[in-house]
């Protein structure tokens, strides 16, 4: 590989577009050049920069309740927060539609081929949980970064015994737990943090001892999923996909060998 | 409409703060931002039957993405007539960037994001979806409509232009 070539690639392997084969050239290249090399380093710099400096902005509580109202207003209800020149609703029910309806077409023969997953499958039911829990306030229940004490709460309330570790030093700390109800059965729900991120880890212990892992994309979301030992791991986040899948490994791969079930 | 409600509700709204993001980003403004969702809101309700696959953050940004030019055309039309090549070598003119609203921030981590906030539309667009949504090519291509090749000139020329931009050394 040249200069040139690997000038090209330098930006999409920081970006994780780049197949292993090429990202394996890149980097022999890399060792023996410092101009990409130092090109490479300003691009991983400026976007840590990116990330540690650039906001990413959240809804505010009163988008929120103006969404709700507009949901409200598709039932024939009046929205509170119209505007006294009914202009917005003469130029939403014009042409703005008829262009809304071209993409969307376009979006409907884009995605025909993405089939929608079994709904009966445990992934989509955990991301329904997910999504349950991020919208209400019951994503924590039992709040706190120390492993032991998430890990004694959940124990008491199931008749398995999850594993909580904490991988705060990986960049994914923890931050609580919940129970949820998966499949008709009690199921254990970590929650971390992966910078802005939440991802939720449902924790019950492996059905069959086949190992496997998996990394799809319901509704949106990231559902990466690995097999330990003793327990069944799945992930469930807007967090990166090669991350999720990474980090949900790694939960599989370091899971502690099964304790003996413990109640309170 | 009160099935389209309902999915909405479960499928699309746990994106809103991604859909908020990126209209905050386009818009430059906390009130055009919230105008621009809530209008992506309406087209999402209503054509929320075209939602098919999996991927409902893409699908809403794309509807995001579009109520903002729709808005843009007709509130600052001028943005997207200079957005083009010849124009935005002007992103990185010092005249164009504020200093005195960068003083009155008076805070040097915003410096990055006011360099970002100076980038044309488009560069603005594709920087957003991929280091804050975190977006694969494929996704942003989807969303912006454009080619995966656009999609990483695009990105290319966003980073060259926040490397090289004056707001950014003023720190260093």
């Amino acid at each position: 590989m040249n200069c040139k070539q690997a000038e090209a690639l330098v930006a999409a392997d920081a970006d994780g577009e780049v197949d292993t084969l090429r990202h394996h050239s890149l980097r022999q290249h890399l060792q023996i050049c410092m101009g990409c090399t130092a090109r490479q380093r300003r691009i991983l710099e400026l976007r840590k920069r990116i990330r540690d400096e650039v906001p990413y902005f959240a809804a505010s509580p009163a988008l929120h309740a103006r969404v709700r109202a507009t949901m409200d207003a598709t039932h024939g209800s009046v929205p509170s927060w119209k505007r006294s020149s009914g202009e917005r609703w003469a130029w939403l029910t014009s042409g703005v539609l008829a262009g809304c309806a071209a993409s969307a077409l376009a979006w409907i023969v884009g995605t025909a081929v993405l089939a929608w997953q079994a709904n009966e499958d445990f992934g989509v039911a955990a991301v329904g949980a997910h999504v349950r829990a991020t919208l209400g306030d019951h994503l924590i229940e039992i709040a706190s970064s120390d492993r032991h004490t998430v890990k004694p709460w959940l124990s008491a309330r199931l008749d398995y015994s999850p594993p909580v570790q904490d991988l705060a030093q990986q960049g994914f700390p923890l931050i609580g737990g919940r129970l949820e109800e998966l499949e008709r059965r009690p199921v254990a729900a970590l929650v971390y943090r992966y910078r802005k991120h939440t991802i939720d880890v449902f924790v019950r212990p492996v059905a069959s001892p086949a190992s496997t892992s998996s990394l799809r994309n319901v509704r949106g979301f990231n559902v990466a999923h690995a097999t330990g030992p003793s327990m069944d791991w799945l992930a469930v986040s807007d967090a990166e996909p090669e991350v999720l899948s990474a980090f949900v490994q790694r939960l599989a791969r370091e899971e502690i060998p099964q304790e003996t079930p413990q109640r309170e | 409409m009160a099935e389209n409600t309902d999915r909405f509700k479960a499928v699309v709204l746990p994106h809103l703060d991604a859909a908020y993001n990126l209209a905050r980003w386009l818009t430059r403004d906390i009130h055009d931002a919230e105008d621009v969702v809530q209008d992506a809101c309406v087209r999402a309700i209503k054509y929320i039957g075209s939602l098919k696959g999996d991927d409902a953050r893409a699908w809403f940004l794309t509807i995001v993405r579009n109520a903002f030019y729709d808005w843009c055309k007709r509130n600052r039309p001028m943005e997207i007539v200079q957005d083009d090549g010849t124009a935005i070598e002007s992103a990185v003119d010092p005249a164009a960037v504020d200093p005195y609203q960068a003083v009155l921030r008076n805070d040097e981590s915003k410096a990055l994001a006011d360099a970002v906030e100076a980038l044309p539309v488009a560069y603005r667009e594709a920087l957003i979806l991929r280091e804050l949504e975190e977006l694969s090519y494929k996704e942003i291509a989807r969303i912006a409509d454009i080619p995966i090749g656009t999609v990483m000139s695009r990105l290319s020329r966003a980073r060259d232009l926040l490397q090289r931009s004056p707001v950014l050394h003023a720190v260093n």
